[in-house]
């Protein structure tokens, strides 16, 4: 193994246990990565914040996220609240207003939970949290609820 | 025209501070994270307005990744190539750190091995970049919370010898000396007694605070007393360089953040950048 092999190897296990959950390398202070690693975290869910203010309104912020996020690789602010509200959704844990949010960038985005986020070209309907959101244009419009409360 | 050199003292661009960038009439400069820039480097309406005041602005990198053991990115380079020429930048900044590895994010800077091999490795990055930008390259050291067990310099042979050896200049972080030099346990004005302050570009200053014995330097808290003592320290070894305020959220009311850089400016021996009369 090459120098840089190595680096690239010791670099990319440190960054793992930071951010994606695995082990601490060896020769590490446990304590202070601990801390770093909770640092991050921290860092993270404000960035999900920023770009998901609804989300982080109605979802314990940032403690259901930063459970969530421990052992899964940061993805940026837009796509970590993509996934984040979408899992939600799926346990069935996503409150309303926050599923209208979601329904709103669905409207907005195509986003396959593979491939980075693409603005949506073509109109698209969506519905989430009791309302229909229609994008035209590039905007997003509240059209009109499905069901009381 | 190219923008003056960094003086005074400075406030970090962000976006939820512009409305108080109108009321800073001693501004000269600023700086702004090189990412949230749009693809072509130019910047949003009220950094350029800004900029036709005369404020030298500043393109910050934080995704370059210069001590990442895998191949810089040149279309990372040229970018910040092109912010520098749409800002009309004296310098461009970066750090010396990490990002990202094996294909993973991690969504800060990291400390890299202080070793020898890392130098190598650096001077060899920081050559290729300074290559392709138009402007003179600053190098901030970060803020740590741990270090490698690999490390084989101290911080002030490791920061020396890849200025030397690059040319580049120092973007001195004052807060992360800081917080590096409590979280060791040492003295912060021994690494300002070796380092090469006459290749400081400018100064960083932010707060931070105390989280289970460990400082952290959190850019949310207000500038602690330990690091305009530090500034000042700094300051009383060379003429006082270009230095500003970082801030990046719990933004507090407007006196608070102009009594702040009030009290940096005290530090540095600088004039007042508020417009608000000297006690």
């Amino acid at each position: 193994m090459t120098d840089c092999q190595d680096l690239a190897a010791k670099q990319a296990a440190l960054v793992a246990a930071l951010v994606a959950g695995a082990p601490v390398p060896d020769g590490f202070d446990r304590r202070r990565v601990a801390a770093a690693r909770q640092a991050l975290l921290r860092k993270r869910a404000g960035e999900v914040a920023r770009a998901w203010p609804v989300l982080a309104a109605e979802c314990e912020w940032p403690g259901w996220f930063t459970e969530w996020a421990a052992d899964r690789s940061p993805r940026g602010g837009l796509r970590d609240g993509f996934d984040f509200a979408r899992w939600l959704r799926s346990m069935g844990r996503l409150p309303d207003v926050a599923a209208a949010e979601l329904a709103t960038r669905e409207a907005l985005w195509w986003y396959d939970g593979q491939a980075p986020p693409r603005r949506r070209r073509l109109p698209a309907l969506r519905q989430g949290g009791g309302f229909w959101i229609l994008q035209a244009l590039g905007r997003a419009h509240r059209i009109r609820g499905w069901q009381a409360g | 025209m190219t923008a003056g050199w960094p003086s005074g003292v400075g406030l970090g661009w962000r976006p939820e501070l512009a409305g108080l960038f109108d009321e800073l009439p001693g501004l000269r400069f600023t700086e702004v994270i090189a990412e949230s820039l749009a693809s072509s480097g130019a910047p949003p309406a009220p950094l350029a307005a800004l900029r036709e005041r005369g404020v030298t602005v500043i393109p910050h990198g934080v995704r370059l990744s210069l001590g990442g053991a895998e191949p810089l990115e040149p279309a990372r380079i040229d970018f910040l190539a092109r912010c520098a020429e749409s800002l009309e930048a004296p310098l461009v900044s970066e750090h010396i750190a990490f990002v990202r590895a094996g294909g993973i994010e991690a969504g800060h800077l990291l400390p890299v091995p202080r070793t020898r091999d890392m130098v190598d490795l650096l001077v060899r990055n920081i050559r290729q970049v300074r290559a392709s930008l138009p402007v003179p390259l600053a190098l901030e050291p970060i803020a740590a919370l741990f270090d490698w067990p690999d490390d084989e310099l101290d911080e002030a042979d490791f920061l020396t010898e890849i200025v030397d050896r690059t040319d580049a200049l120092l973007l001195l972080d004052v807060a992360n000396a800081y917080a590096n030099a409590r979280n060791r346990g040492d003295d912060p004005t021994v690494l300002l007694d070796r380092l090469p302050l006459e290749r400081i570009g400018y100064v960083h200053v932010a707060g931070g605070s105390e989280h289970e014995g460990l400082y952290h330097d959190t850019h949310t808290d207000p500038t602690p007393h330990e690091v305009l003592d530090l500034v000042r320290a700094l300051c009383g070894r060379r003429p006082a360089p270009g230095s500003m305020l970082e801030r990046d959220g719990g933004y507090p009311p407007k006196a608070e953040l102009y009594a702040e850089l009030d009290a940096i400016a005290a530090a540095a021996g600088h004039p007042r950048i508020t417009g608000t009369a000297h006690p």
